[in-house]
C-alpha cells in the first residue's frame, strides 16, 4: 500500500504493509525515533505522537491509519526549535532518563492547547496514560505547569 | 493484510458483504492488542475512524443518540451529556487513559463485550437503546440485551452497531457510578457500580442499579432495588441492601483481585450513594 | 557574560533538552542498514528437563538466517559473572518459564515471530520449587545440583550474644515480614544490536549498566576473547539494577556471530522483560526485637530468606546487604542476624535500587513502630533515641566514621509541619475514610563495599577546536550521573557548558570504572574526574605559559575558552592551544577508590565480595496516609523526604532521585507484585503489573540535610538507593497507627479490606 502522510512538516510517501504498527513506521522506516515503545499495549504512552493535531498511541495505530495525516512528533512538536513544553522539561527537571519525555511532551503540549491554566490535578489526569519510571511525576507536573505559563506569556505578547 | 477505509455507513455494510471475514475496527485499542497476543488474526480489517454518520452526539429532545465510532473523549467533553448524562460522562472519565480515550469509541467498549467494560454499568441503569443496521434495514434493542457474554453481542454476521440512545434521566436523582480498579487510570475495572436513585420525599422511589466486572456482563439486582424502594437513603438503608447483593454477584479470581473482594466491595459501594445522598444521611 | 553556575546552584542538567526534543539515541533506537532481528524461545515451563529441540521447521522457514540452541553455544555457555550458573542457551533443564531455549536470527521481525512459533521444545516437567517454602521442605526437588539443597548460601553475622541479651529484655516484640518480587519496569525494555567485523571483533550498543564486565561475562560464557568485544552504552532508559549483568548480550553475541556480519538486533518487548528479565528478590524476614523500657536497643535476632529464583545473579550480596542492614540506622547492643539466599523456580532475581536493604527497611521499621506501640512511646521520639549517630558502631559492628546525619534527618521530620498537625489531620479524616500519619527512617550502604575495588578511571581531553570532552565510564541510567560530571568539570575548568562534550562508555574509548549501580558513579567517577580535571588545568596553564611568556603558572587562569593571564590582559584562546598540543598531550585520565572500612564483623568472612560498607546515606520520610473503608483503597496523601546525602551539587538533581526513588518505593508498597502461582507469572503485561501513574502519587517535597561527607567529591555522597527504602516503612508504620497491621506487602485494597474485618463497611 502506498502511503502519503507528512512527518514532523515533511511530506513522506512510502510503499508498505498497510499491517505494520505505525510506530514501526515511523521508527524504521522513516527513521524518527523520537516515538519510543515502551510497552506496545497502549499502557505507557511512550510512543505518543500527534494526528492531526490530536495525541495518538502509535502503538495501537496501523500503517495504514497514517494515510493522509499529519503526523507531530516530540521531534517536530515546537517546529525549528523547541516547544515550550521541552524547554520547561528540560529547565525544571522533568528529564531523567528520557524515554519517557517524547510521549510526555506531546501529550502536555495537546493538553495546554485545549487547557492553558490548568491545575496541577488536571495536569496529573491529563498524564496520566504517560507512565515514568523515574521522576515520581513531580517535576513533570512542575514542568507543565511551567510550560502553561510561557505559553500564556508568549500569547500575551502577540497581542 | 488488507485495510478498508469506508467513509459512510452504507460502505461499512458493503464491505462486510463483501469480505465476510472480515473484522472491523473502531479506535483499534483492544483489538491490536489482541492482535499483538496473537488472539486474532484479520486477513481485512474494515477500520471506521472514517466513518463520518457514526460518529457524532446529537440531542434528541430527552434522549441524546451517540454515534457507534464516537470517541470516550468526544463524549467527555460534550456539553449536553456532561450536563445531562453525569453517570456515563463519569465513566468515560474512568475510562483508561486520555490518549486511548481519544482512540476507544463507545461501539469499541460495547461490541469488545468485556465484563469489565466501563460503559455498559451506567448505559444499563439509564436505559440505553442499540441501534443495529445491516443491508435489510434497522434494528433496535436495549444496550443491557444487546451484550450477551463475555466478548459476545446480539450482532448476527453483516450487522454494525450504528448508535446507542440514551433517555435523560428526570430530575430529583441521585446519581453515582464508581470504578474500582488497581490504579487511578489505565485500570481494568475490578468492580464498578452505576447507580441512578430517584428520590422524591425524602425516600427512595426508584432504585436502579447494575454492577461490572462481577459477573459474566453487568449484573443488576433486582432484589436490592426492591429493597431500597420506599426508604431513606441512609447508610443503613444500603447496608441492608448488602446481602442481597452479595448473593446476586458472580465475580470470578484473577490476578486484579479475588471473588470474595469483588463480592464484599460490590455491596459496600452501595455506601457511597449515602454519602451523595447529603451529610445527614451518613448519621 | 553571565556568570557560571556554582556547583550547589540549581541548573538546567546537560542531557535534558536533546532528551526533551526526542533527540538523544538510545540503544534502542538503532536500526542499521542491512539488519537482522534476533530472539529467543522460552521455556515456558518452570522447571523441567531439555529432551530435545525440534528446530527443523524454523530452519526451513524463507528469511530464517540462524537457529540455534545449546549446542550452538561455545565456551562455558555460563553467565552470572560471580557463580556461573546461568546457561545463555538451556540444553539440559529449565529452571524458570523465560530460561532460554533456543536462539533465532531472522530477516525481519515477523519471520522471526513466526520462526519462533515453529519450534518445538520437548521439555519433560518436574515438580516445581514455587517459592520458600517448597524450596526448603526436606526433600524439596533441586533447582541445581547443589549439597546444600537449595539453599546457595547460609550465612550468621553476629554483634555479641544476642540471643542471650534477648532473655533479659523487659520488652521482646515478634514478627514476621513478607516482600514480593518487584519488576524494574524501565521504560526501555532490554535490548541492543551487535555485529561482527570482519576482523572477527563484536561491536555491540547495549542497554547497560556494566558495559566493561559485560565484556567479561559474555567472554566467559561465549569463549570469546574480551578484547574481541567492545560495547557501547548510550543513555540507557531507565535501569534500576535490572540492566546490570548481561540481560541480551550474550544471545546477541551469539546471534553476531551466526549473521554473516551483518548488524543483528534484540529488544526484548515487555512482556518477554516481565518473564525473563531479572527481579527484585522476594523475601521473608523473621524478627525478634528486644528493648528496655527506656526504648533503648538491646538485642535483635533474625531470620532473612531470600528467594534468588532460577539463578544467583547477585543474591548472595543482596542477602550480605540484608545482614548488614537488619538493624536498620539504630544502635543495637547485640545482633544475630541469620541470611539463606535460596533457588527456586521463580524468575531470576537480581540487583535492584535498594539492593537488599528495601526489603528488611519494611522489616526492622515494622519492628520499631511495635516497640514504640508497646512502650507508648512516640515513633518519631523512639527512633530519634535510638538513632546511630557518627562515633557509633552499627548493627555489624563497624564504626561510623563518616558522615552520619540520620538524627539531622529525624530532627528535621519532627519539626514539619505535617508532622506537628498529624493529630488534626486524623481526626478531620472524611465519612468511611482512615487516616494515618506515618514515619520511616532508613540508609543504605554507598558503593561495592570491602573486597570489590569500588574504583574509577577518568578521562578527559581537550579538542584540537578548544572544548573539553568528558569520557564518561559509568553508564547513565537517567539518575544524572553524566550532565553532574559536565558539571563538576565547568567547575574545575572554569568553562561553561557551550565548551563541553560528553562521551556515554564505550569500551574502545573511556575507562572500566565499574557499573552504575550502589549510589556509587557519581562519587567515585566524580573523585577521579576531578583529579583528571585539576590535571588537565595544570597543564594548560604550563603550556600556555610558555606562548604568553609567562614565567610563574600561578599569574595564569582558565578562563571559558582561554588560558588569561590577568596583570597584562592577554588571552591564549583554547582553540588556538588544542591545535597546537600534540594529541597525545590533550589528555589527562586519573583515577579513584572510595574507602572501606576495616572493621572485620564477626561472621562477615562468609562474605567475599560487597561487605560490609563504611559510608552511609541516610533519610526520614513522613507518608499522610488514606484508607477507603468501602474498597481498602490506600492513596497517599503527602510525602515528605528528608536526606542526608552530603553536600548536594545540585539540589534539581538531588531532587529527581528522592522523588523518583519515593515513586518506586511507593509502587513497591502499594501495587507491584510479580505473583507467580506455580512459577508462572501472572502479572505479564503492564495492565497486570501495575505501577503507579501520574495520578497515584502525590507530590513529594524534598529537604536535604547536608552534612559534609569529607571523603566524597565536594562534600557528597550517593543518594541513589537510599530513598527507595523509606515508603513501603512509611506507609505501613501509617497504616499500624489506624489499626492496621500490614506484615505483607504490597499492600493491596484486597489486603487492607481483610485486614478493616468484617463483612461489609
Amino acid at each position: 500500500m502506498i502511503l502519503s502522510f507528512t512527518l514532523d512538516g515533511e511530506p513522506r510517501t512510502l510503499d508498505l504493509d498497510p499491517g505494520l504498527r505505525a510506530v514501526d513506521v515511523l521508527r524504521e522506516h522513516c527513521g524518527v525515533t523520537a516515538p519510543k515503545e515502551g510497552c506496545g499495549t497502549g499502557e505507557c504512552g511512550a510512543c505518543a505522537v500527534l494526528v492531526d493535531g490530536e495525541v495518538r498511541l502509535s502503538c495501537l495505530m496501523l500503517a495504514a491509519q497514517l494515510d493522509g495525516r499529519t503526523v507531530t512528533t516530540a521531534r517536530g512538536l515546537g517546529g525549528a526549535g523547541p516547544h515550550p513544553v521541552q524547554e520547561a522539561l528540560a529547565d525544571r527537571g522533568g528529564v531523567q532518563c528520557g524515554f519517557c519525555t517524547p510521549g510526555v511532551a506531546v501529550t502536555a503540549a495537546a493538553f495546554l492547547e485545549r487547557h492553558p491554566d490548568p491545575t496541577r490535578a488536571e495536569i496529573r489526569d491529563a498524564l496520566s496514560g504517560n507512565l515514568c519510571r523515574c521522576t515520581g511525576y513531580h517535576k513533570i507536573v512542575d514542568a507543565v505547569e511551567d510550560a502553561a505559563e510561557r505559553m500564556r506569556k508568549e500569547r500575551g505578547g502577540r497581542k | 493484510m488488507n485495510v478498508l477505509f469506508p467513509a459512510t455507513a452504507d460502505a461499512v455494510l458493503e464491505a462486510l458483504r463483501a469480505h465476510p471475514d472480515a473484522r472491523l475496527m473502531a479506535g483499534g485499542t483492544d483489538l491490536l492488542v489482541r492482535r499483538r497476543a496473537g488472539a486474532v488474526a484479520p486477513g481485512v480489517l474494515v477500520c471506521l475512524e472514517r466513518v463520518a454518520d457514526l460518529n457524532g452526539v446529537e440531542v434528541l429532545g430527552d434522549a441524546i443518540r451517540i454515534g457507534a465510532a464516537t470517541t470516550l473523549t468526544a463524549i467527555l467533553e460534550n456539553g449536553a451529556i456532561r450536563e445531562r448524562l453525569p453517570l456515563l460522562r463519569d465513566a468515560a472519565g474512568a475510562f483508561a487513559s486520555p490518549p486511548v480515550r481519544n482512540m476507544a469509541t463507545l461501539g469499541g467498549n460495547l461490541c469488545t463485550a468485556s465484563p469489565a467494560a466501563d460503559t455498559l454499568p451506567p448505559l444499563c441503569v439509564l436505559g440505553a437503546e442499540a441501534e443495529i443496521l445491516s443491508s435489510s434495514g434497522t434494528r433496535r434493542m436495549p444496550v443491557a440485551d444487546f451484550v450477551t457474554g463475555p466478548g459476545r453481542t446480539a450482532l448476527e454476521p453483516g450487522e454494525l452497531l450504528g448508535s446507542v440512545t440514551v433517555p435523560v434521566p428526570g430530575g430529583g436523582t441521585i446519581q453515582h457510578f464508581e470504578k474500582v480498579g488497581r490504579r487511578k487510570a489505565m485500570a481494568i475495572a475490578v468492580v464498578s457500580l452505576a447507580a441512578l436513585l430517584r428520590v422524591e420525599g425524602g425516600v427512595i422511589a426508584e432504585a436502579r442499579l447494575a454492577w461490572g466486572s462481577v459477573g459474566p456482563t453487568v449484573v443488576r439486582c433486582p432484589e436490592a432495588e426492591a429493597l431500597l424502594a420506599g426508604r431513606a437513603p441512609t447508610l443503613e438503608t444500603f447496608r441492608a441492601a448488602g446481602e442481597s447483593v452479595r448473593r446476586a454477584v458472580r465475580p470470578i479470581d484473577d490476578v486484579r483481585a479475588s471473588a470474595g473482594y469483588r463480592r464484599r466491595v460490590a455491596a459496600n459501594l452501595l455506601l457511597r450513594l449515602a454519602e451523595k445522598a447529603g451529610p445527614a444521611a451518613l448519621g | 557574560m553571565s556568570p557560571l553556575p556554582s556547583m550547589g546552584s540549581r541548573s538546567r542538567r546537560f542531557d535534558a533538552p536533546d532528551k526533551a526534543l526526542g533527540r538523544e539515541r538510545f540503544a534502542a533506537d538503532e536500526y542499521p542498514e542491512n539488519l537482522l532481528w534476533a530472539g529467543a524461545l522460552r521455556a515456558g515451563a518452570p522447571h523441567g528437563l531439555v529432551r530435545g529441540v525440534d528446530t527443523a521447521r524454523a530452519e526451513a522457514m524463507p528469511g530464517v538466517v540462524a537457529v540455534l540452541t545449546a549446542g550452538d553455544v561455545p565456551g562455558a555457555n555460563r553467565q552470572g559473572f560471580i557463580y556461573w550458573d546461568m546457561p545463555v542457551l538451556c540444553g539440559d533443564k529449565v529452571r524458570h518459564a523465560g530460561d532460554p531455549v533456543a536462539l533465532v536470527v531472522a530477516e525481519t521481525r515477523e519471520i522471526l515471530a513466526e520462526a519462533l512459533l515453529a519450534i518445538e521444545p520437548d521439555i519433560e516437567p518436574l515438580p516445581v520449587v514455587d517459592g520458600l517454602d517448597a524450596a526448603l521442605a526436606p526433600d524439596a526437588p533441586r533447582v541445581h545440583d547443589l549439597e546444600t539443597g537449595n539453599v546457595l548460601k547460609q550465612a550468621t553475622v553476629r554483634k555479641g550474644d544476642a540471643r542471650a541479651a534477648l532473655d533479659r529484655c523487659d520488652v521482646v516484640i515478634e514478627e514476621t515480614f513478607f516482600t514480593p518480587q518487584q519488576a524494574h519496569c524501565f521504560l526501555e525494555t532490554e535490548n541492543g544490536t551487535a555485529r561482527m567485523d570482519a576482523a572477527g571483533i563484536i561491536h555491540m550498543t547495549v542497554s547497560t549498566q556494566s558495559p566493561f564486565r559485560d565484556r567479561y561475562e559474555v567472554g566467559q560464557a561465549l569463549g570469546i576473547p574480551q578484547e574481541r568485544l567492545h560495547v557501547i552504552a548510550p543513555f540507557l532508559g531507565g535501569g534500576f539494577g535490572g540492566k546490570d549483568g548481561v540481560t541480551v548480550q550474550c544471545l546477541l553475541a551469539l546471534a553476531a556471530m551466526h549473521a554473516g556480519g551483518r548488524p543483528v538486533k534484540m529488544w526484548w518487548s515487555r512482556e518477554e522483560s516481565l518473564l525473563a528479565g531479572y527481579k527484585r528478590h522476594a523475601a521473608r524476614m523473621r524478627f525478634r526485637l528486644g528493648a528496655g523500657a527506656d526504648g533503648a536497643l538491646r538485642a535483635l535476632v533474625c531470620d532473612l530468606d531470600y528467594d534468588t529464583g532460577a539463578y544467583a545473579h547477585l543474591g548472595v550480596e543482596i542477602m550480605a546487604l540484608g545482614l548488614e542492614h537488619a538493624s536498620g540506622p539504630y544502635r543495637v547492643e547485640t545482633l544475630e542476624a541469620n541470611g539463606r539466599c535460596v533457588y527456586t523456580n521463580n524468575p531470576v532475581a537480581g540487583a535492584f535500587r535498594g539492593f537488599g536493604v528495601a526489603q528488611v527497611s519494611f522489616a526492622f521499621e515494622g519492628m520499631m513502630d511495635r516497640l514504640a506501640d508497646r512502650l507508648g512511646m512516640d515513633p518519631l521520639e523512639l527512633r530519634l533515641q535510638n538513632a546511630i549517630r557518627r562515633g557509633d558502631r552499627n548493627g555489624v559492628g563497624v564504626a561510623m566514621t563518616a558522615s552520619t546525619g540520620m538524627a539531622e534527618c529525624l530532627a528535621g521530620l519532627r519539626e514539619h509541619p505535617l508532622w506537628r498537625t498529624r493529630g488534626a489531620w486524623v481526626r478531620e479524616a472524611p465519612p468511611l475514610t482512615r487516616r494515618g500519619v506515618g514515619v520511616a527512617a532508613v540508609l543504605n550502604g554507598m558503593g561495592y563495599g570491602r573486597g570489590l575495588a569500588d574504583m574509577a578511571v577518568a578521562k578527559v581531553r581537550l579538542t584540537v577546536d578548544g572544548r573539553f570532552r568528558i569520557y564518561n565510564g559509568v553508564s547513565d541510567m537517567g539518575q544524572g550521573n553524566s550532565p553532574t560530571f559536565v558539571r563538576m568539570a565547568c567547575h574545575v575548568l572554569n568553562q561553561d557548558e557551550s565548551g563541553m562534550e560528553l562521551v556515554q562508555p564505550d569500551t574502545d574509548r573511556s575507562h572500566p570504572s565499574g557499573s552504575a549501580a550502589a549510589g556509587r558513579t557519581t562519587y567515585t567517577y566524580g573523585k577521579a574526574l576531578i583529579r583528571a580535571c585539576e590535571a588537565m588545568r595544570d597543564k594548560l596553564l604550563h603550556r600556555a605559559a610558555m606562548a604568553l611568556l609567562v614565567d610563574d603558572v600561578a599569574d595564569l587562569e582558565l578562563a571559558p575558552g582561554a588560558v588569561r593571564h590577568p596583570a597584562t590582559g592577554r588571552a591564549l584562546p583554547l582553540a588556538l592551544l588544542g591545535s597546537k598540543l600534540h594529541p597525545d598531550d590533550r589528555c589527562c585520565v586519573s583515577e579513584a577508590m572510595m574507602p572501606v572500612t576495616r572493621d572485620v564483623p564477626e561472621g562477615g568472612e562468609a562474605f567475599r565480595l560487597g561487605f560490609p560498607h563504611l559510608i552511609f546515606p541516610y533519610a526520614a520520610h513522613l507518608a499522610r496516609v488514606e484508607v477507603d473503608e468501602l474498597t481498602g483503597r490506600v492513596a497517599v496523601a503527602d510525602y515528605v523526604a528528608f536526606t542526608d546525602g552530603g553536600r548536594v551539587l545540585d539540589p534539581q538533581t538531588y531532587e529527581q532521585q528522592v522523588q523518583g526513588a519515593v515513586a518506586q518505593g511507593l509502587g513497591y508498597a502499594l501495587w507491584e507484585d510479580c505473583a507467580a502461582e506455580g512459577g508462572r507469572l501472572l502479572a505479564t503485561d503492564l495492565s497486570t503489573y501495575v505501577i503507579p501513574g501520574a495520578g497515584d502519587l502525590p507530590d513529594i517535597e524534598s529537604h536535604a540535610v547536608e552534612t559534609v561527607e569529607e571523603s566524597g567529591p565536594f562534600g557528597m555522597k550517593g543518594i541513589g538507593e537510599v530513598g527507595m527504602n523509606g515508603p513501603l516503612p512509611a506507609v505501613a508504620s501509617a497504616l499500624l497507627r489506624m489499626g492496621l497491621p500490614m506484615t505483607r506487602a504490597p499492600f493491596t485494597p484486597e489486603r487492607i479490606l481483610a485486614a478493616l474485618g468484617g463483612d461489609d463497611s
